[in-house]
Order: C-alpha cells, then sequence, then structure tokens
C-alpha cells in the first residue's frame, strides 16, 4: 500500500470494532466455564418423614452413600438441626418452647462432581422414591437466573457485535471510495482497452482484504495483551476461593476467527464500495 | 470492416450523430475530421461500446455489435487498440508495465508479454526506455507508450483520438508515419483528428463529420 498511514488507521477502526465485542463474548465464555463449577458444589437436602426415627435415617444414610451417583452424604440430626436454627435465628426460647421438634432428620447429598444437570435430576426422582423421603430440595433458582443472565448477556453481544461488525464495514466502504477513486484514471483506460470487469475489481477486493484481515490481526493481537493483563488478579481470585481458575485465553479459535472475520468484513465492503463505483462510472 | 449503419445517437433534443453511415474495409486507413462538438468523439464511443446508438446499427466483420452482451463487452473491446489525445498513461508503473497492460488483462504468461512488449517498444524506438517513468518523457515520447500500449497485443483495429492534439507539426508527423506503418502490416486504422494540413499530404480516406452527418466529397 502506498499510504502506510492511512491503511494502519484502518486497521485500527476494524481492529477495535472486533476486539470490543470478541472480548465480550471471551468473558462470556469464560463465565459459561465457571457455572458447571459451581453446580458441583450444589448439594441435595433430603429431608426425611418426621416418623422416621434415627435407626431409619441412619439406615437410609448408609444406603444412599453406597450408591455410585453420590460421591459424599451427610446425616442431620433433626436435634442438631434444631439447635443451629436456634442459633441463626436467635429464637432459642421460643423454639425451646415447643413439645415437639418440627424439623425433620435430614440428610445432605453431594453428588458425583462430573455429573450433568439431567443425571442430578434423575438422582433426585430415585431419592424421592424411598418411602422414608419427605422431599428433596435443590437450589437451582440461581441458577436458573444464570442462564437468564448469560442468554441476555449472549445476545447483547450479538448485538453490540453486528452494530460495531456494521460500522468496520462502513468504514472500509468509504476508506475503499477513497482508493478506488485515486485509480479512476487507470479502471477507465483499463476498461476502454477490454479489461472485465473481474479484471478490474482484483485489486480493490485485494485492498479490502488486506485492509480487514489487518485489521482482524490486530483484533486478536489486542485480545490476547488484554487477557495477558486480566489472567493474573483472575487466578488469583479464585485461588481465594480455593478453586482452579477457569481463565482460558483467545486461544487458536479466537486468534483465527478474528482475522477471518475481519477479511470477510473487508471483501464485503469491497464488493458494495466496487458495485456503487461501477454504476457510476457504466462498466458493468 | 466496420460499418455504421444509419446511426444515430440522440442525447435529449441533441442530435450527435444522425443517419450515420459509413463503411471502413478490412486494412484501410482512413481519418475522421470535423469541428468540435461534430460527433468525432461520439462516433469512437458507440464503436467501442462505451455508449449505444439510439438507432441504427454497427457492425463489425459482418456482425451486429448491438447484439454483443454485457458480459462479452470486454472481449470485443480487445479488438480494438486505442490511442487517447491525452495519453492516459498511469504514472505508478514503469514504460514496460503500462505497454504490458493489455497482455496482462488478456492473460499472457510473464515470459510472452515480455517478448512482445520489448517487440512493441521497438517498433515505436523507444525500448532504450523501458525501464524509465513515464512522467520523465517528453508528450511525443508518451504518445509513442501510447501507441506501443494499442498495438502490443497485435488488435485488428487500431483506433485514435485526437493523437496528435499536442504535438508539434514534427513529432505529428512522425506519429502518422507510425500509424502508417502499422496500417501496412494490415491493421486497420481510424484516426479522429482536425489537423488538416497534415492529413491532406497524407493519401488516406477523409472522412469529414459536420452536425452529426458524414460532409462532403470523400477524399482518398
Amino acid at each position: 500500500m502506498a499510504r502506510p498511514f492511512s491503511t494502519v488507521l484502518i486497521w485500527l477502526v476494524v481492529a477495535i470494532s472486533l476486539s470490543l465485542p470478541s472480548t465480550l463474548l471471551l468473558s462470556l465464555d469464560n463465565l459459561g466455564r465457571v457455572v458447571p463449577d459451581l453446580t458441583r458444589g450444589a448439594q441435595l437436602s433430603v429431608m426425611l418423614r418426621s416418623e422416621a426415627d434415627l435407626a431409619t435415617a441412619k439406615r437410609v444414610e448408609q444406603r444412599v452413600g453406597a450408591w455410585p451417583e453420590v460421591s459424599r452424604v451427610s446425616l442431620i440430626l433433626r436435634e442438631q438441626a434444631l439447635m443451629e436454627f436456634a442459633e441463626q435465628t436467635g429464637l432459642s426460647s421460643v423454639l425451646m418452647s415447643l413439645e415437639n421438634n418440627p424439623l425433620p432428620h435430614t440428610l445432605l447429598v453431594a453428588p458425583q462432581p462430573d455429573m450433568s444437570e439431567t443425571e442430578v435430576i434423575a438422582l433426585m426422582g430415585r431419592l424421592n422414591q424411598l418411602v422414608v423421603v419427605e422431599r428433596v430440595i435443590q437450589d437451582t433458582r440461581w441458577m436458573a437466573r444464570l442462564q437468564e443472565i448469560l442468554l441476555a448477556g449472549w445476545r447483547w453481544v450479538t448485538a453490540l457485535g453486528g452494530a460495531m461488525a456494521l460500522g468496520a464495514v462502513l468504514a472500509l466502504i468509504t476508506t475503499l471510495h477513497l482508493a478506488i477513486d485515486a485509480r479512476k484514471e487507470e479502471i477507465e483506460v483499463v476498461s476502454v482497452m477490454g479489461g472485465s470487469a473481474a479484471f478490474i475489481r482484483r485489486p480493490f477486493l485485494y485492498t479490502g482484504l488486506y485492509f480487514g484481515a489487518g485489521g482482524g490481526v490486530l483484533a486478536s493481537l489486542c485480545l490476547w495483551v488484554f487477557s495477558a493483563w486480566l489472567v493474573q488478579p483472575v487466578d488469583a481470585l479464585f485461588a481465594l476461593y480455593d478453586m482452579a481458575s477457569p481463565f482460558r485465553g483467545p486461544g487458536a479459535l479466537y486468534s483465527f476467527c478474528l482475522p477471518a472475520a475481519g477479511a470477510g468484513l473487508g471483501w464485503l465492503a469491497a464488493l458494495i464500495a466496487l458495485r456503487r463505483h461501477f454504476s457510476l462510472l457504466e462498466i458493468r | 470492416m466496420i460499418e455504421f449503419d444509419r446511426v444515430s445517437r440522440r442525447f435529449g433534443d441533441i442530435h450527435a450523430l444522425r443517419h450515420l453511415s459509413l463503411t471502413l474495409d478490412k486494412g484501410e486507413m482512413a481519418f475522421l475530421t470535423g469541428h468540435s462538438g461534430a460527433g468525432k468523439s461520439t462516433l469512437l464511443r458507440l464503436l467501442l461500446l462505451l455508449d449505444r446508438p439510439s438507432g441504427g446499427d454497427i457492425r463489425v466483420c459482418g456482425e451486429s455489435t448491438a447484439k454483443i452482451r454485457t458480459r462479452s463487452v470486454p472481449q470485443y473491446r480487445r479488438r480494438f487498440g486505442v490511442v487517447f489525445q491525452d495519453h492516459r498513461l498511469l504514472f505508478d508503473r514503469n514504460v514496460h508495465d503500462n505497454v504490458a497492460l493489455p497482455l496482462v488483462m488478456a492473460g499472457y504468461a510473464p515470459r510472452e508479454s515480455q517478448r512482445r512488449v520489448r517487440a512493441a517498444l521497438d517498433k515505436v524506438g523507444l525500448l532504450a526506455l523501458e525501464r524509465a517513468n513515464p512522467a520523465s518523457l517528453s508528450g511525443g515520447e508518451q504518445q509513442r507508450v501510447g501507441i506501443a500500449r494499442a498495438v502490443v497485443a497485435k488488435p485488428e483495429f487500431l483506433i485514435a483520438d485526437e493523437p496528435t492534439g499536442n504535438l508539434d507539426p514534427a513529432l505529428s508527423s512522425e506519429i502518422m508515419s507510425l500509424f502508417e506503418a502499422f496500417n501496412q502490416v494490415g491493421v486497420t486504422v481510424l484516426v479522429a483528428t482536425h489537423d488538416l494540413p497534415l492529413i491532406s499530404r497524407l493519401r488516406h480516406r477523409i472522412l469529414t463529420l459536420s452536425s452529426g452527418s458524414l460532409a462532403g466529397p470523400e477524399s482518398g
């Protein structure tokens, strides 16, 4: 390219338009990876029927503990539960005045860590079928909320990405218009001499490709720098929760897709710019 | 052979060409002359399919150009070598690459292209300036590069629009003898010019346009 400054400028425009949505996309990707890790900690609270005595509760504890899909079972005795409840709520005097302990024996069942949502649900069904079980509770509402938040995030990123891509295409079209204008003379001469439309278009399509792919490479570079900057505090945060950091950088996928997306946008922009220009020059 | 059969071209109320009929035989050389606005440029534009007639038909080697589809127009134009008044050389590349342009378009191999470019430049006497930038050449030299570019792909027809418009008489005469040399090897040549003193000395047919029609007796 004869004008390195304008080339760098258009690369930056494309890079910014691509790196902003892809940064958000990468963040969502990483968030999505955190979610199964959190469900792993989810326990099932199994309330036994109030008529079940201690011996029955211990028997059920042993039996459930032997199931392959269960990693750990602990029994919370009704008395113990009442005491904890009293402590936590400060209602001990009220609770002491009760004739009967209203709380049942409860089993805390931890499913195997690698189990999927449907397998956990199947386990809940199996527990429910036990005669002594009153009901099984899993706090899934926060997960459902998180799912919705992630979905909303995806849509937000998609809309933003679309708008940014459109901006990039418009900037590319403007730049390519200038490039075509600068070579109008050449286009006319070549056209009179019998250059086909494809022959005339080719260099401009390549220019569009070059502008777009260059911007895409720059965008993936930005993403690498950004994630290198972010990885240390994120890893430290997860270390504080005693968890392995799920953080992943852009990787090969982003490094390949961004230049490819940029190239695609550049090609598209060149097609649009050429279409408009050719109709002005009456080249068909 | 080029035939104009009652060709008209109207721009609104203005008749640039009015029922014009003329024939240029294969291997012939002719001059097209007339005042500015007489229709010379319109005629050449119609012949190169840069424009379409409002009426009548233009036939090249017996084939009606009206039937040529847009997709086939580039192929048709390659049968013509065109020389412009203002040369229209591309200053972002050297003389060799300017002349090679029609060969690049036609997809010649670099080796063959190289050979033909050098042959064409040799014919116009500019082989030594092959690597020069056309901007550094004189007006006459630039026009010779333009001619080399027009003939390099060995077209059937050589069309020139005011090729000597910006040149002094000596250079003009030199350029015209180049056209005659190409005509002698079988190329059909049509030169639009209003350099009457020059062309009256050359023994070729003169087609005079006046308000869009052929005027006066043809000389030759």
